[in-house]
């Protein structure tokens, strides 16, 4: 059982680092490279030598996995890999945590839980491809079905694991649930008071005023249909309040109207 | 007078229910772009020096109409706050609201004792780019570059503007995946936000 289960350990391990491989040894790994933290670990000159050097050892490693013949020493290397992977996500949560981790693509995503999960079930995954005594298309001719839900479900759960893919299945899938019921769609319809601000700061009445005005709105209730709002001012040294009527239903500026009472109380015109 | 009775009586000075005199906006003057011009103070800072009359920081303790404020140069400030002085906390409030370890930026006249006479306040105000990860029921989940940050719709009080129109209650029209500005109260703290406004395309 064992061994049939390493035979599809072969097979997961060697897909998953050659695909990361191909990001690294791709036309966008320069871009990658410099947002990984392996800026921060080799320097900036050197991290695109680095990462695509990484790229070549992940390659190699993954084709031995997926190649005959069957060497216990294959698995080794993918877990020596995976522990190298881990020290490296360390070291970016430690020293470099606004850097990317560049494993499985060039979006930027900083290194957190996820990708230390992912880590150690690759590394789990090396260590169970060591119990392999045959290769691995001889576990998919014993059981096909059960051979082929295994993989599926372990590339899902490494999909699952990756942010770097979060954009090709997390982000439609969400975006698809929202276009079919916005979560949003009850909020009760008001009339906020950010619109009423923005209508007062394009009518002539707050301009002719706007000089005196000292604070920001210190106040607002409603009054019918209209929504009152107020600041403090100084006219000519004198301190007063200015009070704004602005209209609640629809976008009328010009019928917006100020008064200016000084604090003694009488309306200063 | 109670602010209740404030309210009703500025109602009446710029509605003119009563007999208090009516003031339509056109009785203030001339509404041309040069005499408002002609109004504006005169800035009194140096080019790249510190605006004496603004302050930016954490309360460190409230008192009686003043604000104890540590700022980032670890300088403190002493802030009055009137009834005059506007305070912004996701919405106007009050002096009242400011609380221990609030974010604060004021705005102010520096009086000689080196403390500022604050005309406006605000707390906890973030300005933040950020794009929009996910939306459920009560929150918008958003990233930043990179950081994650939680910022709760509180109902009645979230508004969105699109492509520049005026501001609505409607945040139907928000799209995960999409790029949006918000201003929001921060909760001291934490990576969550109290949203005030949405800006976004649609």
């Amino acid at each position: 059982m064992i061994e049939w289960f390493a035979g599809t350990q072969q097979f997961v391990l060697g897909g998953v680092l050659i695909w990361a491989s191909m990001f690294k040894l791709g036309r966008r790994a320069p871009v990658a490279a410099r947002r990984s933290a392996l800026r921060k670990l080799v320097g900036e000159t050197r991290a695109v030598p680095a990462y695509r050097a990484v790229g070549l050892v992940e390659l190699l490693v993954g084709a031995l996995l997926v190649t005959p013949p069957v060497l216990v020493v294959e698995a080794y290397l993918a877990v020596a890999l995976s522990v190298g992977m881990l020290a490296y996500l360390a070291y970016a949560k430690l020293r470099a945590p606004e850097a990317g981790c560049g494993c499985l693509g060039d979006k930027h995503t900083p290194v957190r839980g996820r990708g230390f999960v992912r880590a150690g079930v690759l590394l789990a995954s090396g260590a169970l491809a060591a119990w392999s005594t045959a290769w691995w298309p001889a576990t998919l001719a014993d059981a096909p079905l059960a051979w082929v839900a295994v993989v599926v479900a372990q590339s899902a759960v490494i999909v699952a694991l990756s942010p770097e893919l979060d954009h090709r299945w997390l982000l439609p899938l969400r975006r698809w649930r929202v276009r079919v019921s916005h979560p949003l769609a009850r909020t009760p319809v008001t009339v906020p008071l950010e619109s009423s601000v923005q209508q007062l700061q394009r009518s002539d009445a707050y301009r002719s005023v706007v000089g005196a005005l000292r604070s920001d709105l210190l106040d607002s209730w409603e009054e019918g249909r209209w929504r009152l709002l107020t600041y403090s001012a100084d006219q000519d040294g004198v301190a007063a309040t200015a009070v704004f009527a602005v209209p609640l239903d629809g976008h009328r500026p010009q019928d917006i109207r100020v008064a200016l009472v000084p604090e003694s109380g009488e309306v200063l015109v | 007078m109670d602010s209740l009775g404030r309210r009703r009586f500025l109602s009446k000075a710029v509605l003119g229910t009563t007999a208090v005199t009516v003031v339509g906006a056109s009785t203030i003057g001339s509404f041309a772009p040069e005499a408002v011009a002609g109004q504006r103070p005169k800035l009194d800072v140096e080019p790249g020096a510190p605006d004496p009359n603004f302050v930016d920081g954490r309360v460190r303790s409230l008192g009686k109409g003043e604000l104890l404020v540590t700022s980032a140069d670890r300088s403190m400030h002493r802030i009055h706050l009137t009834s005059a002085t506007s305070v912004w906390k996701l919405r106007p409030t009050t002096a009242d609201a400011a609380k221990v370890g609030d974010g604060l930026y004021a705005r102010g006249v520096r009086l000689p004792d080196g403390t500022l006479a604050a005309d406006a306040v605000w707390l906890n105000i973030v300005n933040l780019q950020v794009h929009i990860t996910s939306i459920g029921r009560t929150a918008l989940h958003l990233d930043h570059h990179g950081d994650r940050i939680v910022g709760h719709v509180v109902a009645g009080t979230t508004a969105a503007v699109y492509n520049s129109t005026p501001a609505v209650s409607d945040l139907s029209l928000l799209q995960v995946g999409k790029h949006a500005q918000v201003i929001g109260a921060w909760r001291p703290d934490t990576n969550e936000v109290d949203l005030a406004t949405v800006y976004a395309a649609a």
